[in-house]
């Protein structure tokens, strides 16, 4: 057992059901979930496609509500999104009439913190995630990689307690997902912000998250949970090393069963 | 892309240079009389005489900014009333269910019956002229400013409404700073068909019998046997119709409001 004052989010017994309409049975999508993360862990949540791991960022976020069972965000339960927990979603979701600045500064104002500050503080996450000279930039006028760093910085400036990633560089191609990683990777270092992160993509996983919880297939269940016994930095390298491709072996086994 | 948009202006051009020539050729000598086409030229000197009124050509001489003020005023409050009335309720009904079973169905109902039905009622109510021009500007207006709205607030994407609420929106908030902007094109689009049917019902409420207006110098010069102000009116009602239409498109791009969606 963990020390609890140190965990920052937990889940206990998650099930989730949804009802197909029609039809008299419902389908389930999780099922008995336990997970829990410490606060300043990286942890990726991997299964396969509609293995339901959306649907369980959706109820760590606070977006849906699971049928059974309990969520906890530093000792609160959670009943609903909060700043606390920022979503980072697959799509950027920016808004399309704000400019980049003005995206970023959205949290930001609801908080009606000094107009001084504010400013200051949505530049430097601006600068921190390389946009430095697109903050008058629409969305529409970004590249998809582009609009997703904004989206991170978006999220990052409300300086959260956990902020939840679901599948964010799905759907970027294979050098900007890179250079993403590299960024959220030099982000995390910096201020050790807690992430859970969703992925189906087993070598992303395993570059940048302290443990893996390994998800089934439908219904969604935490069949293993490994720490990831690499050191930090981890270049682009270890890829090819033995060590590596083992235990990508072994995770890819699991997920086939 | 300079080069197509220059073909394309040409293209736009030849249509109406058709019908110009014909209309010229037409009310040539031994053409159509001119009480029933005047010639252009004939128009246009009427038209710069309804505007400073120096020559004196017809009675109307020198009345274009009285009657156009009176128009533009109607049609300002009108519409106003309709916006004011058409937004809130529309964006209401698009995201609040109760507001929507309870106001959509009569709404709709009212809206099968024709603008135009509504004017013998109309002047039982409020007498010939002004009060019926407002009444019928107002209720024509507000169906397509209410519908689109509804539908514009009604389909906004339930993600940005996620978005806006992990990053600490409360209801309030989510309203004014995600829905309301989020359904903008689509309210837009209706208050421009509202502000364009506004129009067309001031004339018909003032071809009832106002005393200044552009649709009461069109009925009066019908009656005088003044064809060219009819045609000069007309066009006058389709300019104020056109810049109307600019400026609010034009003041809402200047709001940043109609940025296009990308296509998250």
């Amino acid at each position: 057992m963990k020390p609890l004052e140190s965990t920052n989010l937990f889940a206990n017994s998650i099930n989730k059901s949804f009802s197909t309409p029609g039809m008299d049975s419902s389908l389930e999508v999780l099922e008995d979930i336990w997970f829990h993360i410490m606060e300043g862990e990286f942890v990726s949540i991997l299964g396969p496609s509609g293995c339901g791991k959306s649907t369980f960022l959706n109820i760590l976020a606070g977006f849906e509500e699971p049928d059974s069972g309990h969520v906890a965000c530093c000792g609160e339960t959670v009943k609903a999104p909060s700043p606390q927990r920022a979503v980072v979603f697959q799509s950027p979701v920016l808004f399309p009439w704000l400019s980049v600045k003005n995206n970023v500064r959205y949290g930001l104002d609801l908080r009606k913190e000094g107009k001084k500050g504010t400013e200051d503080i949505a530049s430097s996450y601006i600068k921190a995630v390389g946009l430095d000279g697109f903050e008058d930039y629409y969305p529409s006028q970004l590249s998809g990689g582009m609009q997703q760093r904004a989206a991170m910085a978006r999220a990052l400036v409300l300086r959260p307690k956990v902020l939840l990633m679901d599948e964010p560089f799905a759907s970027l191609d294979a050098q900007t997902r890179y250079s993403m990683q590299q960024l959220l990777l030099r982000l995390w270092e910096e201020y050790r912000h807690t992430v859970v992160f969703i992925t189906h993509d087993v070598e992303e996983a395993l570059l940048m998250s302290d443990r893996i919880c390994i998800m089934s297939k439908r219904p969604g269940k935490i069949i293993e949970e490994l720490p990831v016994p690499f050191a930090r930095p981890r270049p682009l390298s270890l890829t090819g090393s033995r060590e590596f491709s083992m235990l990508k072996n072994h995770i890819l086994e699991r997920l086939m069963t | 892309m300079k080069e197509r948009n220059w073909n394309a202006d040409i293209v736009g051009f030849i249509l109406p240079v058709l019908l110009f020539s014909a209309w010229y050729l037409m009310t040539m000598e031994g053409g159509v009389p001119a009480y029933l086409i005047p010639s252009p030229s004939a128009l246009v000197n009427v038209a710069i005489d309804f505007a400073t009124g120096h020559e004196k050509l017809t009675p109307y001489a020198g009345t274009l900014l009285v009657h156009s003020i009176a128009s533009v005023q109607r049609v300002l409050l009108g519409f106003g009333v309709a916006a004011a009335i058409g937004l809130p309720l529309g964006f209401m009904t698009g995201r609040i269910a109760l507001a929507r079973e309870s106001l959509d169905p009569t709404v709709h109902l009212i809206r099968i019956i024709p603008g135009i039905g509504w004017l013998p009622i109309a002047m039982v109510w409020f007498g010939v002229g002004e009060g019926t021009t407002l009444f019928l500007i107002s209720l024509a207006a507000f169906f397509p400013i209410y519908v689109n709205a509804a539908q514009g607030a009604s389909s906004v994407s339930p993600l940005l409404i996620r978005a806006g609420r992990m990053l600490g929106a409360n209801k309030m908030k989510l309203f004014t700073t995600v829905i309301i902007p989020a359904a903008m094109p689509s309210t837009v689009a209706g208050l421009r068909l509202g502000l364009g049917i506004s129009w067309a019902y001031l004339v018909l409420g003032e071809l009832t019998g106002v005393t200044y207006g552009l649709g009461a110098v069109m009925m009066d010069a019908r009656m005088l046997g003044h064809v060219e102000m009819i045609l000069v009116s007309m066009v006058f009602i389709g300019l104020f119709g056109r810049l109307s239409d600019m400026i609010l498109v034009g003041s809402f791009r200047r709001l940043d409001l109609l940025k296009e969606e990308s296509e998250q």
